[in-house]
């Protein structure tokens, strides 16, 4: 087993790849940029090192920095988590030359399932169903003759992509042209590749994953699906395990077909083959993401199996010691995911200092943030703030759990989902499991609080008020005094006291 | 017994507040009549004896009718932010004078402003167009994500402030619009 890792990566899941290690007894390496000296990773690791400006372009990204910052401290092996290096294959592919273990899939494997199109056509040799579409990147003018070809509605997707970047739904001709235009421009400014691909839309399509584990012995596993239909912008933002829209023939039939994408690419480490589903079950391929997944919490609740320990294991050359028989999965388990964001104005991110945090706790409650009062947001990054876990008995136990610990969450100073994140919990809809990838646009009164939620909170504001007064006035609790309503009668505002 | 400021100057021991706050351009007015042994609240024509606690800095806990409630405060200036059951509430203190000078009107409603440090991917709009409410104006970009933000009423473009490829703080106006 490794002594030493570094983590080349910031916020919760760096937090969570810390942990692993030192469950482990491995001695953790943190990385970070000026604007994350404050930040959770750094504080829990036992060494951390900086490496250079906010931007990720500047610190985050540059492979020469993280790779000197491993051989400076003497780390055997790096972990990348997910986004930044975590799927770059010409970075594994250096670790591998400075004889430094990349903690995931060969560069290879990263490249084949990189490129969404060669992704594609490993999935057509091996005999999986895919959507029709583009073969391959296309030009303006390719890409509007595909789309008319296989009809509206498509889909226009990054090669290069990933969590949603650079990815337009388009319902009609008239759209397509400045659809086009706003996926290119995303994509070039997130992955530095504009190149597209069009698709047909699947109506009404469920998002369900397959969970891989391979080691490097030729073992290749899966730890059963993750429903992600509930997203924003094409991003997830409530995941959960098992899906309660898929028959067990269906999980099976599903699980096999992941298996042999994962092996067509000798696959090591933990992996997720993405697919999306119609309502009668008839399931695609999607993609393969080579990395760990931001959801990979309620597999590990269902499962019992610690994924990112097993990431490191494998990348230490351990066997996998159980066969695909022996992985259970009990009882039923959702992740919500905590962003700073206003879901009324469109889910723009909300930056700032969060200036009070109360996490919530009790039996089948896991927080994996990077939150603390006093931490800030900053637009640099991603604005997750937490992923919020629960496991129940059942997915009736598991919805109660989360809304409790959802309304046990507090977070001061920005804006947040929770109240969103809420109301989907309560929602009949949700609850009767009959939703797809649209039940956001679909549900937009979920948006906004309702009405009769203003009561207390006034109450409050005026409290604040009153209680600070007392406070100013530094006499007893009672909330007024002479002084005040007489300086009020001559037209001085107490407002303008604060 | 009508409870308000003034009255209660007159008529009683001064024992009553009234506050007014604004939240999404409305004004909402509650007060507070201390009644020696417990605290009444008057919201919207309705009476509540109340109990509270400051818990911490930030934390308030709020028994009204045996119901408790914990909520979370932060002050900053005239404006009070509110977390409760999920959501923030963004609340600002008006006085009287302001109320006076016609606080009904909403201070941002003719203009668009950036909502965050962002840059300016496309502008929709020409000076003098007509705009519908809820209509893209200005594309912006932040945090790797593209925005499209809208006319918050029907009426014509005035001003547009800034052109593609600018970089803006938060809060910077970027147009300005008339009411049709």
């Amino acid at each position: 087993m490794f002594k030493k890792v570094l983590i080349a990566n910031r916020g919760e899941i760096a937090v969570r790849i810390i942990r692993a290690c030192k469950e482990l007894g491995i001695s953790t390496v943190a990385v970070y940029s000026d604007a994350d000296r404050k930040s959770l990773h750094v504080l829990l690791a036992d060494e951390a090192y900086h490496i250079g400006p906010p931007l990720p372009s500047e610190s985050y990204l540059v492979k020469e920095k993280i790779i000197e910052v491993a051989k400076k401290s003497g780390a055997e092996a790096i972990h990348p988590g997910f986004g930044f290096l975590s799927e770059n294959d010409s970075f594994a592919d250096l670790c591998e030359k400075e004889g430094i273990v990349f903690i995931g899939p060969t560069a290879e494997a990263i490249k084949l399932m990189g490129d969404k199109i060669t992704a594609r056509k490993i999935a057509q040799q091996a005999k999986v169903p895919l959507v029709s579409g583009s073969d391959g990147a296309v030009t303006d003018v390719e890409a509007s003759v595909v789309a008319e070809k296989i009809g509206y509605p498509v889909m226009i997707k990054a090669s290069a992509g990933g969590g949603g970047k650079g990815m337009r739904l388009v319902r009609n001709k008239d759209d397509f042209e400045s659809l086009l235009r706003m996926a290119r421009s995303e994509a070039r400014s997130a992955f530095g590749d504009d190149s597209v691909y069009v698709e047909k839309f699947v109506e009404n399509p469920r998002h369900i994953e397959i969970q891989i584990i391979a080691d490097s012995h030729g073992k290749v596993l899966h730890l059963f699906e993750r429903e992600c239909s509930i997203q924003r912008r094409h991003q997830k933002v409530i995941e959960e395990a098992p899906s309660a829209a898929i028959s067990a023939k269906t999980r099976k039939k599903m699980g096999e077909v992941a298996v042999k994408i994962a092996s067509a690419v000798n696959y090591r480490g933990a992996g997720t083959v993405e697919f999306i589903m119609d309502q009668k079950q008839n399931f695609y391929f999607l993609e393969m993401n080579t990395r760990i997944q931001v959801e990979h919490p309620v597999t590990e609740m269902i499962t019992g199996l610690d994924i990112v320990k097993w990431m490191i294991k494998i990348a230490a050359g351990e066997k996998l010691p159980f066969k695909q028989n022996n992985i259970h999965m009990s009882g039923h388990a959702l992740e919500c995911r905590v962003y700073a964001e206003d879901p009324e104005t469109n889910f723009i991110p909300s930056p700032g200092i969060l200036e009070y945090v109360k996490l919530p706790s009790g039996p089948g409650i896991r927080d994996d943030s990077c939150i603390y009062s006093g931490y800030e947001v900053t637009s640099y990054y991603d604005p997750m703030l937490s992923k919020l876990i629960v496991w129940g008995e059942t997915r009736d136990d598991a919805i109660n759990k989360m809304l409790s610990a959802l309304r046990e969450y507090i977070v001061l100073g920005v804006k947040t989902n929770i109240g969103f994140l809420i109301r989907v919990m309560k929602d009949e809809n949700f609850k009767k499991v009959n939703f797809d990838t649209g039940f956001i646009e679909k549900y937009p009164q979920l948006l906004s609080p309702t009405s009769e939620e203003l009561d207390l909170p006034l109450i409050a504001a005026g409290l604040a008020i009153e209680t600070m007064d007392a406070q100013n006035n530094n006499k007893s609790s009672k909330p007024n005094s002479k002084w005040k309503s007489h300086a009020r009668k001559l037209g001085v505002s107490r407002n303008y006291m604060l | 017994m009508e409870i308000s400021c003034k009255k209660t100057w007159c008529l009683e021991e001064l024992h009553a507040m009234t506050y007014s706050f604004k939240h999404k351009n409305k004004i909402y007015k509650l007060s507070f009549e201390d009644e020696g042994d417990r605290l009444v609240v008057e919201l919207e024509g309705s009476k509540k004896p109340i109990e509270y606690k400051k818990i911490d800095d930030y934390l308030y806990s709020i028994i009204i009718s045996g119901k408790s409630h914990s909520l979370a405060v932060l002050k900053k200036g005239k404006e009070i932010q509110i977390f409760f059951q999920g959501n923030l509430f963004n609340f600002e203190a008006v006085s009287e004078i302001e109320q006076a000078r016609g606080g009904h009107t909403a201070s941002g409603a003719n203009q668009i402003s950036a909502p965050m440090p962002s840059r300016i991917v496309k502008v929709l709009k020409e000076k003098g167009e007509q705009v519908e409410q809820g209509e893209g104006v200005i594309v912006v970009e932040a945090m790797k994500m593209e925005s499209e933000l809208k006319s918050p009423l029907s009426g014509t473009i005035k001003e547009i402030k800034v052109s593609e490829g600018d970089t803006v703080e938060g809060g910077e106006i970027l147009v300005l619009l008339s009411a049709d």
